[in-house]
């Protein structure tokens, strides 16, 4: 019976890395809740600091920096936390007031698209996003 | 020196494929990296490396989804062969013969011979297991192998639609959408039309010395023949 025993073990291996045992909700809900805390203090440029850097590069108009872009968006106060989801380098967080999208980097999570509006199934609706 | 020579020579048949098997997995490995990578890149994403891939859901959901399909084809191969038959099939037994046969056909019981093994002597549970180990080790193989595919499956699903800026679906919801069946059937279809071509052309063509075909002269309509 040893080898049935070696196939499970190859089946349940990678599956049990690939779902991850122990998913960490709090970083990215943290990255969520620094970038709103930034917008709320008008703090702009530390803001764009958080997005990741296609997010940063798309969003200014021409002739605008990143943060006066997201001045003039004016996003409204994201609020607590209500649910995050974390899958692979990709994560969701709900706030009250808003829904962010986040890509994981070396460097920790970046906000990849914020001001989310969800349309049904659709790809949400975002003031900001790559 | 010899003793290890004849062990080899004994067993080349499941070395080559385990060799072949490792080949396979590690270029299958490598090829994954390169385009996952490639797609990370061209998203805005890091580059990630083979190590880390390797654990991925991404490499999880492509391995399991193959292996779930070769054992669903063993399992069904196994189990309706006892039952069904193909005239002048190599793979089939003769016609009239189908079920679970005799006792004495089976060497079991009061017919198991000096050289059987233990449990086809014994009697009830033992016995059933040992008569029925092969069909339920493929089919508990497949199970397992699906679910893998579609807890992995789910979450290489969830990461490319978070990507994409969709919400995440739960497990239920997964395993009854169209990229679940989708991955499934593929494999599916393939591996039936593989034994689809090898139980029927197995009547009409010969390779001569497999065990696998009947032999060369042997007449079309001879069945459960190997050569």
């Amino acid at each position: 019976m040893r080898k049935p025993l070696v196939v499970l073990a190859l089946v349940l291996v990678p599956v049990s890395a690939a779902t991850g045992c122990a998913v960490d909700t709090r970083s990215p809900a943290r990255a969520a809740e620094r970038f709103h805390a930034a917008i709320s203090a008008h703090q702009e440029a530390a803001a764009c600091a958080m997005l990741t850097r296609q997010t940063a590069e798309k969003l200014p108009d021409r002739g605008q920096t990143c943060a006066d872009a997201l001045k003039e968006l004016g996003l409204g106060p994201g609020g607590g936390v209500t649910a995050v989801s974390v899958w692979g380098d990709e994560a969701q967080v709900r706030l009250r007031g808003d829904t962010l999208f986040l890509r994981h980097f070396s460097d920790g999570w970046r906000i990849s698209a914020a001001g989310c509006s969800p349309v049904r199934d659709l790809p949400y609706e975002c003031e900001v996003e790559d | 020196m010899v003793e290890t020579v004849r062990r080899v020579k004994e067993n080349a048949l499941s070395l080559t494929f385990l060799v072949l098997f490792l080949l396979a997995l590690g270029g299958q490995a490598v090829a994954g990296l390169l385009q996952f990578n490639d797609q990370q890149v061209a998203e805005g994403a890091e580059p990630v490396s083979l190590a880390r891939f390797v654990l991925s859901s991404s490499f999880a959901v492509d391995v399991a989804e193959n292996w779930q399909s070769e054992y669903l084809q063993f399992f069904l191969f196994i189990m309706l062969t006892v039952w069904l038959v193909q005239k002048g099939s190599p793979e089939s037994k003769e016609p009239g013969e189908e079920g679970a046969e005799s006792d004495e056909e089976q060497r079991i019981g009061p017919h198991a011979g000096p050289d059987s093994p233990r449990w086809a002597r014994a009697e009830g549970m033992r016995l059933w297991l040992l008569s029925n180990s092969l069909g339920m080790v493929m089919g508990a193989v497949f199970l397992l192998s699906w679910l893998a595919q579609s807890v992995a499956g789910q979450a290489a699903y969830n990461a490319e639609r978070l990507s994409d800026l969709r919400d995440p679906v739960t497990w239920g919801s997964y395993v009854t959408s169209a990229e679940f069946w989708n991955r499934s059937l593929q494999n599916w279809q393939s591996e039936l039309l593989a034994v689809l071509s090898m139980v029927v052309l197995s009547i009409y063509l010969r390779q001569r010395g497999s065990p696998e075909s009947k032999p060369v002269g042997a007449p079309h309509a001879s069945t459960g023949v190997e050569g």
